[in-house]
């Protein structure tokens, strides 16, 4: 121990700022209005300490935390020494660092004895936030100006007294405004509760004793990181991955990244071509948390995390007016899936190569849907984003298969698709079906998780679909050797079945959608681990007995001869097939 | 009591408890070894010591039971194990992966590690068979039953030798026909196979929730039906009265007819009887504001009640599987004597929540434990006697858990011995005082209401300790605390929970017809119930909430509600406690928005009469006659020793009072009073200790 504070009372301090932030997590949970704050879970609470820094990230959502950093440093400089005790601070844009405007963040500062001791921010995913397009995603937005609301840091509440006409500003420029309205309450509710546990912690300990746990709590994930990237050879490592052109006919884009491990430290510099005049554009606080979700996977590092972590890591976006540090006035609503996955990649793949012994696959990218429409049972409107709609799947690791429905990359596991009757009762929709698709899992000696297709159909209305992300070209980035045959079922796709005509989409698009038609999206596995020949026979066998691997993969993909009607493995002629094939391939 | 006797019998992972209420008052305890493979071992061996200690053949004393009741840990172990039988799942079409797909969500605590593994799937995706039907939210028919489908799927169910069939249907829970038909269908093909369907048993909103549940249920009810069976026999060989009564995770009673169908509500039935036997203990004192702690080797376990109502959960994730049926919400924590201290690679201090168990044991055991527990740091700390554990069987090397605990957690910290066991005592009490936030701050309760009970062999140690943290000024330790939960199960009533959906917005338009019919319905079903279990009208009462939000949220609120006829008076009163509710629980409400109803819930309880316990008697001694020595013990980390007096718990007068810091030795339990805390032993041969300043 390096540090002068008693180690107890850091364990205590430690417990009661999880306890805090869990606590917040828990209120936005069973308040929310919208699905997407109560079922999908997409919202983050994180606790800074005066300084701003992130003293307690949650185990929320990490496309959401990693940009928390620099926006909540953003909006205290914003409002300098004009922050007092009761303030409510609110703000979306990305030019002041925030993720994309839909991720709407409150921050409030918690005073103690007139001192500014803490923040307690909350930032969730609202379902709307104006503009041309119901849910904001608008892929024919050629600047910000066209996505929908930006929101400056503002006050909502200015020293305890609620700024009604400024929430009414905001909420008037919004559909489902009950939604809204009640989300934000939510919100509101979280960061109090956030306050009482945290005003609790200094009426034990005192300021000065809770201050000196925090450094020390910071020392120590600096520390933790520190000796992480000791071990890893000193050098640069780079990586690359393609971002698919998803039908804006600027073509497909090279995201690449390289890492420079010095000592304990290391610098990672991110190239991206020059922002494009449409949606998938990255601003700085976004692309930081695409930096961290790829930095993370490589530590793999268990709870609490706080900014201490990032202490060790440098990071260079690239020039301004590029992708993955775009500006003004790129329009950029994509951007926490697309093009942030891509970077993640990118990042993930330099570290792949740097340290190979802590590779895993990547996971499924998002290719979702939203949906808007008149509910014809109250004749009012609704938009939502459909969570259910980009779960997809993981990606495999050293140990094991990936796990099947967990995905998007950007969400890590954190996001929640919903019950299915729940969504029901929410919106005027029949689900046909939620389930895992054959043969998406990325082939490997460890099988990558299955991706799962969401098909819903209208009640007596007509319903606006709109198709976002990527993943419908490229499959997802296997690991260690792995490779895939069967390309098609790996990839997402958008499908609508209009009387007896199938469309599939594979770019994205605006569809409206009639009563008795279906919507069928289909999103990618995750990648395999390792060369699928290694993969025991037995375990192709029961992925085929589950439904998961077809015939024509297990040999394909994996070299396996399976009677299907016995329900065995042909060992001999296994045997050859993955002699033949191997050859074959190398 | 009617009869002479009345017979508790709790399995634990450990011990079988026993204890045998009498009616004249006396109460007799007795333990044997759990013998899991086959309970009905360890009932006989425990029976036999009955027998013995009586003085009376064992048929005489059944046979003389006004009730046997039963605790038993048999589908949780199954579940544990993964030892129930192998199911098949029918389902809507399209729809057959909601179980594998769980919502699509990784649990907490795991984001980025690469080893944590998908949960296991009780019903793989081979047998889970799609069905073409389909029933909206309105509860009509959108796409007819195909029974061929049924057909099809059960002939595979056949070859595969499925043994137990659960089907769970998308909106069943708004019309349960074509579940039904299924089930016929089903018993039909494979009779003697046990079916259970979704909209049975657990009838309310939420497709995943309802299937999991049912899976869970059709997984573990052929062991339980197995169990049961063998009890009840063993029982009516005996000559016993009346049936054997099971308890269930709601913390009722249940006769072992109803419980064969469905083990999935016994699967948390260990502590849930500990509410019960709180609010027992607390009724002398007037106190019906309760959180039981019940720590043993290796766990503590957290139940609340208040105004007498104890915490529910529903729809949670148990041992990874999603239960949607009420069960007594218990808080369990690793957090108990044997549960390691270590420093970990932030340098911080954690404990728990490995655990040495009963081998090696803690270090001071020496029996080859080399990692300080808990229990060693308490052993530091002087609040155990060396000398005389569990009745002075076994001696305690306190030399050994000095070295431990100052090479694995002074040394690696630079701070003193004595810091160090009380820096292990303060984290594991923190621990704890998190786990009683989950029960009381996170469901709208102040914990400071409320008086801590303690149960189980290392609760004593920090039951002060504790009530100082959470701010509760009284603690109650019962003498029974060592058979703590079979003590509940003998004062339990039978209860049974029925659900069902009624979703409705309570605004002027409000189907109060509705409403009212479809309690009517659920508490007549009940009533004939316990009408067949034995109860007469008088014994039988009912209970009734409601889980109601805002319009648009998805979590629900749960409102006690009075029975009968519901009123527009009755809704607006309700109404109040919601937004009451809604702000003790999340900081605010919105009055002006529009609130609905949801589901609904009828208890039904078959009211048990309540054994007579005899008061002891003053015997008119002084502590003095109680002491036993001065040892020096820790209640700060400044590291003062104070000379504390030992009392022996079985030599101390009712009456008595006895001002902290202070150490009372029981055989099975030892209490450390801290200073600014007085002791009294009370005449239901309860301790109380409260905080005098």
């Amino acid at each position: 121990m390096s540090s002068s504070v008693d180690p107890i009372t850091l364990a205590v301090v430690r417990g009661a700022l999880e306890t805090a932030q869990r606590e917040m997590t828990l209120t936005l949970e069973k308040t929310g209005r919208s699905s997407v704050f109560n079922l999908a879970h997409d919202y983050s609470n994180a606790l800074f300490d005066h300084y701003p820094e992130m003293i307690l990230q949650g185990q929320d959502i990490p496309i959401h935390l990693g940009s928390l950093i620099p926006a909540m440093k953003e909006v205290a400089d914003y409002f300098g020494d004009d922050i007092h005790e009761g303030d409510v601070i609110y703000h979306n844009d990305p030019a002041y660092k925030g993720s994309h405007i839909l991720d709407c963040c409150m921050y409030k500062p918690v005073f103690y004895q007139g001192e500014l001791v803490f923040w307690t921010v909350c930032k969730g995913h609202l379902t709307d936030i104006g503009g041309p397009v119901p849910a904001g995603y608008n892929p024919d937005a050629k600047e910000i100006y066209a996505e929908g609301l930006r929101i400056p840091p503002v006050k909502l509440w200015e020293k305890g007294k609620r700024r009604d006409d400024v929430i009414n500003l905001l909420l008037t420029n919004m559909r489902a405004r009950r939604d809204q309205e009640g989300d934000l309450n939510a919100q509101y509710g979280a960061c109090r509760v956030g306050e009482r546990n945290l005003i609790a912690l200094l009426d034990k300990y005192g300021v000065a004793e809770v201050k000196a746990c925090i450094a020390e709590l910071k020392n120590m994930a600096d520390r933790q990181m520190r000796s992480l990237i000791a071990k890893v050879p000193d050098g640069e490592y780079y990586g690359s991955a393609v971002l698919e052109d998803a039908g804006h006919g600027f073509g497909d884009m090279e995201i690449t990244s390289k890492v420079t491990i010095k000592g304990d430290s290391v610098h990672i510099e991110v190239q991206s071509p020059p922002q494009v005049p449409y949606f998938i554009n990255s601003y700085e606080g976004n692309s930081m948390s695409g930096v961290y979700l790829g930095l993370m996977m490589f530590a793999q590092l268990p709870p609490p995390y706080n900014e201490g972590l990032y202490r060790a890591v440098t990071v260079d976006l690239g020039p301004k007016g590029t992708l993955c540090n775009a500006e003004e006035p790129a329009p950029h609503v994509n951007c926490t899936t697309t093009p942030m996955e891509t970077l993640t990649d990118a990042v993930r793949k330099a570290l792949e190569e740097a340290a190979p012994e802590r590779v895993s696959a990547s996971w499924g990218h998002a290719s979702g849907i939203n949906i808007a429409g008149i509910d014809p049972r109250t004749g009012e409107q609704y938009v939502t984003m459909v969570l259910a709609s980009i779960i997809s799947g993981a990606g495999a690791t050293q140990v094991m298969d990936g796990w099947h429905a967990c995905g998007p990359l950007c969400c890590f596991g954190a996001l929640s698709s919903g019950d299915t009757e729940l969504l029901e009762y929410s919106y005027p929709i029949i689900i046909r079906r939620y389930g895992l698709i054959p043969d998406s899992g990325g082939a490997g000696m460890y099988r990558g998780g299955s991706g799962t297709v969401w098909e819903v159909e209208p009640i007596d209305h007509e319903m606006t679909v709109v198709a976002f992300g990527e993943g419908r070209k490229i499959p997802t980035m296997g690991a260690a050797g792995a490779t895939n045959q069967l390309l098609e079922p790996k990839l997402g796709r958008l499908v609508i079945q209009r009387e007896d005509e199938e469309t599939v989409y594979k770019a994205n698009t605006i569809e409206s959608v009639k009563a008795g038609e279906r919507v069928a999206n289909f999103n990618p596995g995750g990648g395999g681990y390792g060369n699928p020949f290694t993969r025991p026979p037995e375990n192709v066998l029961e992925d085929y007995r589950n439904g998961l691997v077809s015939l024509d993969a297990a040999r394909m993909e994996y070299g396996v001869e399976i009677d299907p009607v016995a329900m065995a493995i042909n060992s001999e002629a296994t045997a050859a097939l993955r002699q033949q094939l191997s050859t074959h391939r190398v | 009591m009617r009869n002479r006797y009345r017979l508790g019998i709790d399995a634990g992972g450990t011990f079988t408890d026993f204890v045998l209420a009498e009616n004249n008052g006396s109460l007799r305890v007795f333990k044997s070894p759990s013998t899991p493979h086959d309970g009905t071992i360890a009932i006989k061996a425990g029976l036999a010591q009955i027998s013995e200690a009586v003085q009376r053949p064992i048929e005489e004393i059944v046979q003389e039971c006004d009730l046997c009741i039963n605790g038993t840990t048999v589908a949780l172990n199954a579940l544990i194990e993964k030892k129930g039988v192998k199911v098949g799942l029918l389902c809507t079409e399209g729809h057959e992966d909601s179980l594998e797909i769980r919502l699509g969500h990784k649990e907490e605590g795991y984001r980025y590690e690469a080893d944590f593994p998908p949960a296991h799937m009780i019903a793989p995706r081979h047998l889970r068979r799609p069905i073409r039907e389909r029933v909206t939210g309105t509860g009509d028919v959108n796409i007819p039953l195909h029974e061929q489908d049924i057909r099809d799927a059960v002939s595979y169910f056949k070859e595969q030798e499925v043994e137990s069939v659960a089907i769970s249907f998308v909106w069943a829970v708004r019309n349960p026909a074509h579940e039904k038909r299924a089930k016929e269908i089903v018993q039909e093909m494979m009779p003697g196979v046990f079916v259970c369907t979704g909209s049975e048993v657990y009838p309310q909103v939420r497709e995943y929730t309802r299937t999991s549940t049912t899976v869970v249920n059709a997984y573990l009810s052929p062991v339980m039906a197995r169990y049961v069976q063998k009890i009840d026999d063993y029982f009516q060989s005996l000559g016993a009265k009346s049936p054997v009564r099971y308890f269930q995770s709601n913390g009722g009673l249940a006769i072992g007819e109803a419980m064969r169908g469905r083990a999935v509500n016994a699967i948390n039935s260990g502590p849930a009887s500990a509410p019960q036997a709180g609010l027992f203990v607390g009724q002398p004192f007037d106190i019906n504001n309760v959180i039981t702690v019940d720590m043993g080797g290796t766990s503590f376990d957290i139940t609340l009640t208040k105004d007498g109502q104890t915490n529910l959960n529903k729809n949670i994730d148990f041992l990874r599987y999603r239960i949607g049926v009420p069960m007594i919400q218990v808080e369990t924590l690793g957090a108990g004597g044997g549960s390691i201290c270590h420093v970990d690679e932030y340098g911080m201090l954690n404990v728990g929540p490995e655990s040495a168990g009963a081998n090696p044991g803690p270090v001071c055991y020496g029996k080859g434990g080399t990692r300080p527990t808990v229990t060693d740091a308490n052993l530091v700390l002087g609040y155990l006697n060396p000398k005389a554990v569990l009745g002075g069987t076994i001696h305690l090397d306190r030399d050994a858990a000095i070295q431990a605990v100052k090479e694995h957690v002074a040394d690696p910290l630079g701070i003193s011995v004595e810091k160090a066991a009380y820096g292990i005592s303060t984290i594991v009490n923190l621990n704890m005082v998190n786990g009683i936030r989950r029960v009381s701050i996170e469901r709208g309760y102040d914990p400071r209401d409320f008086a801590l009970l303690c149960a189980g062999g290392a609760a004593g140690m920090h039951i002060t300790a504790l009530a100082e943290e959470i701010g509760s000024r009284t603690v109650l330790v019962p003498k029974v605390s060592s058979v703590f939960c079979a003590f509940g199960q003998i004062i339990s009533d039978v209860r049974y929970n029925y659900l069902a959906s009624e979703p409705m917005r309570l605004d002027d338009h409000a189907n109060l017809e509705a409403l009212n019919k479809k309690f009517d319905e659920l508490e007549t079903q009940g009533r004939e119930h316990l009408i067949s279990d034995g109860f007469s009208n008088s014994q039988i009462s009912c209970s009734r909430s409601v889980e109601m939000r805002y319009v648009g949220q998805i979590h629900e609120c749960n409102v006690e509600i009075h029975p009968g006829e519901i009123t527009r008076e009755k809704i607006a009163s309700v109404l109040d406690d919601f937004h009451k509710r809604h702000e003790e629980l999340y900081t605010y409400s919105e009055p002006h928005n529009p609130v609905e109803l949801v589901n609904i819930e009828s208890t039904m309880v078959g009211n048990v009469e309540k054994p007579e316990f005899m008061q002891v008697a003053q015997r008119g001694s002084t502590a003095a006659d109680a002491l036993v020595e001065y040892r020096p013990a820790l209640f700060d980390d400044d590291g003062h020793w104070t000379d504390t007096p030992v009392y022996s718990g079985p030599e101390l007068d009712v009456g008595v009072t006895i001002d902290g810091p202070a150490v009372v030795e029981e055989p099975t339990t030892n209490i450390v009073v801290r200073p600014g805390w007085q002791l009294v032993l009370e005449p239901n041969n309860c301790y109380r200790l409260t905080r005098i300043n």
